[in-house]
């Protein structure tokens, strides 16, 4: 009877339905769920399973990476009717996302002792929210994408309003909620938009299953001009803008990044944006790549004004959470042009320069983020340049660290972030959008400023306390920090450097 | 006759919720959203989409609304001080939603619709839409088991009190 049972409801199954695809996402749904359990039934006083929650996430993140080099290049496989698809790509995102996972539970540790808040909520929301990045990084199915995308904005709602007695936390909380329900609602509304029109079987080349990339991409290409088509694109483009803090869906990025606390910052600003750009390029390469005359203008001009827009709002700030935000903005920007590259293009080495800058991003910005939440004191949201003084003579090493982060930020040469600036920038000239390659070269030079702003506050300017230290009246106080976050922070250091020279692996 | 019924339903849908975003006092949006709900229900009805309608009307007006009520009766009935009304950012966002309106509008008067699209048999029996969901579905289903969890650990982690949070650490 239930032998019979399953042989008909796996006759129903759709093809290639293969649960031990997504293992690594059901094993941190589990995984949740023990750290959940374990905390519920703590006794009170012994440890929690935060340390084993952040070695079992880079352990994985490993294990992604030897599984995708173990996939020749170019195959790729389908599964749950193809829904989903993997290749070496995603498994190397998958790996993206665990990494960037691993560094917020890390920091967290840190963090949220300081501020004296439970952090197994914290691991369980991480978990999940990296679960629905990793499915991101595979889905080709826009119901698949929606479910994944909101699994992520749920937990990064709660995640953003963490420190539950700071007013600008939960301020930002609330404002994130608002923003990302309004986006979600725009990239639904898009969607549904282009289900209505490809499922109707009055139109050329009605989809069986209008949510599917692929059919729905030879939808779009038998009927560009359809105002249901061309209207839903732009929804599904708007939601999608408003993830990776596109102008004019940026407004959201001070407060909400400022309030947040500074690991879930960090992972807002790389892994959640990350996310965008996956979906945005799997988006613009794929159902929407027939509409790509109307397109193109459209997200250059995007480009252009969110470059502008971050390094313009970034050049007076003076609280660094902020200058982080904002900059980003402009990171985005300039992503964007890779991304514009790879439509006008239409090959994939562009796409490899927008996902070896993402990870040059994750380096870099994880590494200065690491940096505040040490030098963070209870209050993480107020941190100031100034509160940078004299930090190469209070503590040489995080000194250090930030130097190269803000270095590899700024695209100064021996850095990873010259060589990934470098391939988006002969990415737009290939692609010959000269425009687009200007206004990111100017937004370049503008960034320099702010970042060795910073740098100069940190190396030259002296420290207030530094007189009362000379007088023999205070001691400088020792910057505490765990000897594993060291450890971390300087591999990431050590990685951005080592990129700058070596990109073999790329293979462009 | 359908298309009197499919414009007295639209109107019933839209006007509360026109009415529900100006409205100043929770207790009359909520009232005003349950209207718009049973409009979009009546609408799926037209549709022959039953199963959603009434999927709506018990879901949607049946328990999230009396939850938005009890919510609104926690938070204390008594109508907050409101900031005053700023009619010229509200006169800017409608004059921006209604270029844009007649923006689509004129798009799509221009180019057409292509063709009206073809009525097609109803697929909408619980049992179709079961065997769906748990077919085809069946990943994105078991991953919304997940957000919800995530919904719930984080509706748990913020409405504990503050001063309660830290029992986990320190009682002995």
């Amino acid at each position: 009877m239930l032998t019979q049972a399953a042989e008909t409801f796996r006759s129903l199954a759709p093809n290639g339905v293969d649960w031990s695809s997504i293992a690594p996402e059901i094993a941190l749904g589990v995984w949740a769920l023990y750290v959940l359990l374990r905390e519920a039934f703590r006794k009170p006083g012994s440890r929690g399973a935060a340390t084993f929650t952040t070695i079992f996430l880079l352990l994985f993140s490993l294990l992604c990476v030897r599984n995708a080099f173990a996939i020749p290049a170019g195959a790729s496989a389908s599964f749950f009717g193809g829904m989903i698809e993997q290749s070496r790509t995603t498994e190397l995102l998958r790996a993206f996302f665990l990494f960037s996972g691993f560094l917020t539970t890390l920091l967290g540790g840190t963090l949220l002792k300081k501020q004296g808040v439970p952090q197994a909520e914290f691991d369980v929301l991480i978990l999940l929210a990296t679960a629905g990045l990793m499915l991101l990084a595979q889905v080709r199915d826009f119901i698949l994408l929606f479910v994944a995308l909101e699994t992520m904005s749920i937990s990064m709602y709660v995640l953003v309003a963490y420190i539950r007695h700071s007013a600008s936390s939960l301020e930002a909380g609330i404002k994130y909620l608002t923003q990302s329900g309004l986006s979600s609602a725009l990239l639904l509304a898009g969607i549904a938009l282009l289900f209505g029109a490809a499922g109707n079987t009055a139109l050329p080349g009605a989809c069986a299953d209008p949510f599917s990339f692929r059919e729905l991409r030879v939808f779009i290409f038998l009927n560009q001009g359809n105002a249901f088509v061309l209207g839903g694109a732009a929804l599904v483009l708007c939601g999608l803008f408003f993830k990776i803090a596109a102008v004019p869906f940026q407004i959201w990025v001070g407060d909400v990044y400022q309030g947040a606390p500074t690991p879930v910052t960090a992972y807002l600003g790389v892994a959640s944006k990350a996310a965008g750009f996956v979906l945005l390029v799997n988006v613009v390469t794929g159902p929407l790549l027939p509409l790509r005359g109307v397109l193109l203008p459209l997200l250059s001009a995007v480009a252009i004004l969110t470059i502008l827009f971050g390094n313009l709002a970034a050049l007076g700030q003076q609280n660094v959470k902020r200058l982080m935000g904002l900059s980003g903005i402009a990171h985005a920007g300039y992503l964007l042009m890779g991304v514009c590259a790879a439509m006008a293009l239409n090959v994939d080495w562009p796409i490899v320069a927008v996902y070896f800058y993402l990870f040059t991003y994750l380096l870099a910005s994880y590494a200065i983020f690491g940096v505040m939440s040490v030098l963070s004191g209870e209050d993480d949201s107020a941190q100031t340049l100034n509160d940078y003084a004299g930090l190469m003579k209070r503590d040489s090493f995080l000194g250090g660290i930030l130097a190269v982060s803000l270095g590899s930020l700024a695209g100064i040469p021996p850095m990873a972030g010259f060589v990934a600036k470098l391939f988006l920038f002969i990415a737009a000239f290939t692609a010959h959008l000269y425009w687009l390659a200007a206004v990111g070269l100017f937004g370049v030079v503008v960034s320099i400023y702010y970042y060795f702003n910073w740098m100069r506050v940190a190396v030259f300017v002296p420290c207030k306390t530094e007189d009362e230290v000379e007088a023999g009246t205070l001691k400088a106080a020792p910057i505490a920090s765990g000897f594993w976050l060291r450890t971390v922070l300087t591999t990431l250091a050590l990685i951005t450097v080592c990129l700058g020279f070596w990109q073999g692996f790329l293979a462009l | 006759m359908q298309d009197i019924l499919f414009y007295i339903f639209a109107a019933l849908t839209i006007l509360p919720a026109v009415a529900l975003v100006f409205s100043r006092k929770s207790v009359n949006s909520a009232m005003l959203m349950i209207l718009s709900f049973i409009g979009t229900a009546a609408l799926f009805a037209l549709l022959q989409a039953y199963l959603l309608a009434v999927l709506q009307v018990v879901v949607y007006v049946g328990a999230v609304i009396v939850l938005f009520l009890f919510i609104a009766m926690l938070v204390g009935a008594g109508s907050p001080k409101l900031a005053k009304r700023d009619f010229r950012n509200m006169a800017l966002a409608s004059g921006v939603f209604v270029l844009l309106s007649l923006f689509g509008i004129a798009a799509i008067a221009k180019t057409g619709v292509g063709t009206d699209a073809l009525p097609v048999s109803p697929a909408s029996s619980a049992a179709n839409f079961g065997m769906i969901l748990f077919t085809k579905y069946q990943l994105a289903f078991e991953i919304t088991g997940f957000l919800l969890l995530a919904a719930m650990v984080g509706v748990i982690f913020i409405s504990k009190r503050p001063d309660s949070g830290d029992t986990t650490t320190e009682a002995e």
